[in-house]
């Protein structure tokens, strides 16, 4: 039906790219990474630094000063986001909800509008320069890992971020 | 599980064997040892109230918790004195009364202050002379876990603490028979988790004392830094350590614009880039950092503290932080003189020992000496970690006692990680410890850890006023915590210090000091030594 709509139209989205961009801008990270599996040209743009930026500090209050080239020179937004800031809220909600022990479409809205403060904000940079240092270092991390997205075996040198991805209850 | 949270004594076997001087040396009728605790039992019906209690300690370990609870907190102590019919009165009671809901926890800590009484001639005097009235809260996660399990896991520990207390005595025979008693024990008991696990290490480490006196328990610095590394992801000590101490130094270098740190022990230099990565994002602008590390020099000549310097320097430049760096190679932190660190005169310094101080304590000299020229230097803060516990008394049996708590407490908490091959090197970093602490003695044993109250005696002393840990240390060390899975971590704060400990036993302590007003006394001298430094 939405098809019929189209062709009547002859509208495609991939011919604006800037309302594509302007949409992806609103997403949020899960919904991003999924774009990115599209198409090629999906993929090109969902990787723009800029998008990820926004997901990464949309929920910021207050927004952080400055930090755009620190976050870039350390490896940029995506893999900000990837590495350090989802596995955090992850965790973070999950402790939260496990605490109030609410129904599932409440944990979904805290997850979702959950308002950042600056103390994890601080610790989320800290750790990306960790993961950033053990690069250098070591020559990889494990974050590696989560920012290909893939299921490669991971290198045999180690990450402090190790701890995020592993999670195991006692 | 640690190994005195079920401090039920066991059966009668070990009663006749290792026990049977002290019931042949009690000539009288009533047993000394417990009528010291104010129980009268004969002698010769020791071994009766022995099989007794084993049957009640099997009761209480395969019943529901409430029962125990019921046993613990409700019973009438008919004549305690008689304790053998008064142990068949409870046995009889509780098989006719039920239902009594009672949270857990508390029924295990009454369960242990209960059982603590009943602890008797099975293991020599000093045990009982101890008094150990307050065995930690570790939540029996496996109640109905094999009896036999256990068992041995419990006599696994009081045979150490016998063979501990002969290799005190310098009976090293018995000591030696303990010990293969332990090994065949040991395969009975997993030994891959637990009590198994910890007692390993511990034989290892006593039967090297006895054996091997003269082996160096330590690694070379390149397997160091490696176990270090491994240690630093498996558990949050290290990352805690770090961050805390991350925190004061942001706080009191607040202002300031040439900075300059210096680094006790610098390894990978995993600290600092999260403290670069905070000075460039600070309003006002990042300022000029100094970053001065002291560690081993390299055995194969190459410079391996230039090497992280230069990793840290490129981080730096990234992120657009003036940086420098030194490299001050140098095997005890009381060979380093002053001098090397080569303080300009416009630097605001920190100092950052992270486990360091401890390993100075096998001579008091050496300890002083270093304070003295820390204090030399003006620093505007000091941060000082270190493990929280008591490692550095003069007798044999204390140390041991206490390090046997304290790893494996540490052990526990190691069990909640799950990645590899970071855990299995991680319990080679802790396993170096308890090897030093056990089997070295004199300026080899450098793990001379020494509680939060008496460093902060040390510190005050040398001319240190404490600066309090403020609430974003605080609030970020829970923050932190809260990305392990593990739940059993625990920050707490006392009088300024932070600790993190595992379930409610503080493990290591972060403190920040800074140097009193007053003119520094004459420094200590100490002997020339031989100094490699690089810059």
């Amino acid at each position: 039906m939405e098809e019929e709509r189209e062709k009547k139209v002859k509208f495609s989205i991939n011919d604006h790219q800037d309302i594509l961009v302007e949409i992806l801008k609103r997403v949020d990270g899960r919904s991003l990474g999924v774009a990115a599996c599209v198409c090629r040209q999906w993929r090109s743009l969902s990787r723009h630094d800029s998008l990820w930026e926004n997901i990464c500090f949309r929920h910021v209050s207050p927004p952080p000063y400055d930090v755009r080239h620190v976050v870039v020179a350390l490896g940029g937004y995506r893999r900000l986001y990837m590495v350090c800031l989802r596995p955090l809220l992850t965790r973070l909600s999950c402790r939260l909800s496990r605490l109030d022990s609410v129904a599932d479409q409440e944990e979904e809205r805290v997850r979702s509008n959950r308002v950042w403060t600056r103390d994890e904000v601080q610790l989320s940079l800290s750790l990306f320069s960790i993961d950033y240092y053990e690069r250098l270092v070591l020559g990889a991390s494990v974050g590696d890992e989560a920012f290909t997205s893939t299921s490669s075996s991971s290198t045999s040198s180690s990450s402090s971020l190790m701890f995020l991805y592993k999670a195991v209850n006692v | 599980m640690g190994p005195y949270d079920a401090s039920i004594p066991t059966g009668s076997g070990s009663c006749s064997s290792s026990s049977s001087s002290s019931c042949a040396r009690k000539a009288s009728d009533v047993d000394g040892l417990l009528a010291g605790a104010g129980y009268k039992v004969k002698s010769s019906d020791l071994l009766q109230v022995a099989k007794r209690l084993e049957r009640l300690e099997t009761f209480m370990v395969n019943t529901p918790s409430e029962i125990s609870q019921q046993l613990a907190s409700d019973t009438v102590h008919y004549n305690p004195t008689d304790l053998a019919s008064w142990v068949d009165s409870l046995l009889s009671e509780f098989n006719h009364n039920y239902n009594q809901p009672h949270s857990f926890s508390s029924s295990v800590s009454d369960l242990s202050d209960f059982t603590a009484d009943l602890h008797f001639s099975s293991v020599p005097d000093y045990w009982i002379e101890k008094n150990y009235t307050s065995p930690p809260h570790h939540p029996l996660t496996a109640v109905a876990a094999a009896a036999t399990e256990e068992d041995s896991g419990i006599r696994l520990v009081h045979l150490l603490m016998t063979c501990a207390e002969s290799v005190q005595r310098g009976d090293v025979s018995l000591a030696g028979s303990l010990i293969d008693y332990m090994q065949t024990l040991l395969s009975q008991v997993n030994r891959s988790s637990g009590i198994g696990k910890v007692a390993g290490y511990f034989i290892d480490a006593l039967s090297r004392r006895l054996f091997y006196p003269q082996a160096v328990c330590a690694g070379s610095a390149f397997e160091n830094e490696i176990w270090y590394h491994h240690f630093y992801e498996a558990c949050p000590y290290l990352k805690f350590a770090h961050f805390t101490a991350n925190q004061a130094i942001l706080e009191a270098f607040d202002g300031h614009d040439c900075l300059h740190v210096i680094d006790f022990n610098l390894m990978y230099g995993l600290q600092w880039p999260a403290l670069i990565q905070a000075l460039a994002l600070r309003p006002g602008g990042p300022p000029f950092l100094r970053i001065t590390g002291i560690g081993p020099a390299s055995p194969d000549g190459h410079d391996s503290l230039r090497g992280i310097g230069l990793k840290l320097a490129e981080l730096a430049r990234s992120v657009n932080v003036r940086f420098a760096f030194r490299g001050v190679a140098a095997s005890r932190l009381d060979h380093v003189k002053p001098w090397m660190l080569k303080v300009g005169p416009a630097e605001v310094v920190a100092v950052n020992s992270i486990m360091q101080l401890h390993r100075l304590l096998s001579s008091e000299e050496s300890l002083d000496t270093v304070l003295a020229w820390i204090r030399s230097l003006k620093p505007r803060i000091v941060t000082v970690v270190e493990q929280e516990a008591n490692h550095n008394e003069p007798e044999f049996l204390d140390r041991f006692t206490e390090s046997l708590y304290y790893y494996s407490t540490m052990f526990d908490s190691l069990e909640a990680c799950t990645i590899q091959p970071e855990k299995t090197v991680a319990e080679m970093y802790i396993q170096r410890e308890i090897c030093n602490i056990v089997s070295c003695e004199g300026l080899a044993r450098v793990e001379r850890h020494e509680p939060l109250a008496k460093w902060k005696a040390r510190l005050g002393a040398a001319g240190f006023w404490p600066l309090h840990l403020g609430s974003n240390a605080f609030k970020q060390a829970n923050m932190l915590l809260t990305l392990f899975s593990a739940e059993g971590y625990c920050v707490e704060e006392k009088e300024g210090c932070l600790t993190i400990g595992w379930h409610s036993r503080p493990l290591i302590a972060a403190s920040a000091w800074q140097a009193a007003p007053d003119p520094p006394p004459d420094p200590v001298p100490t002997p020339a030594p031989h100094v490699v430094v690089s810059s």
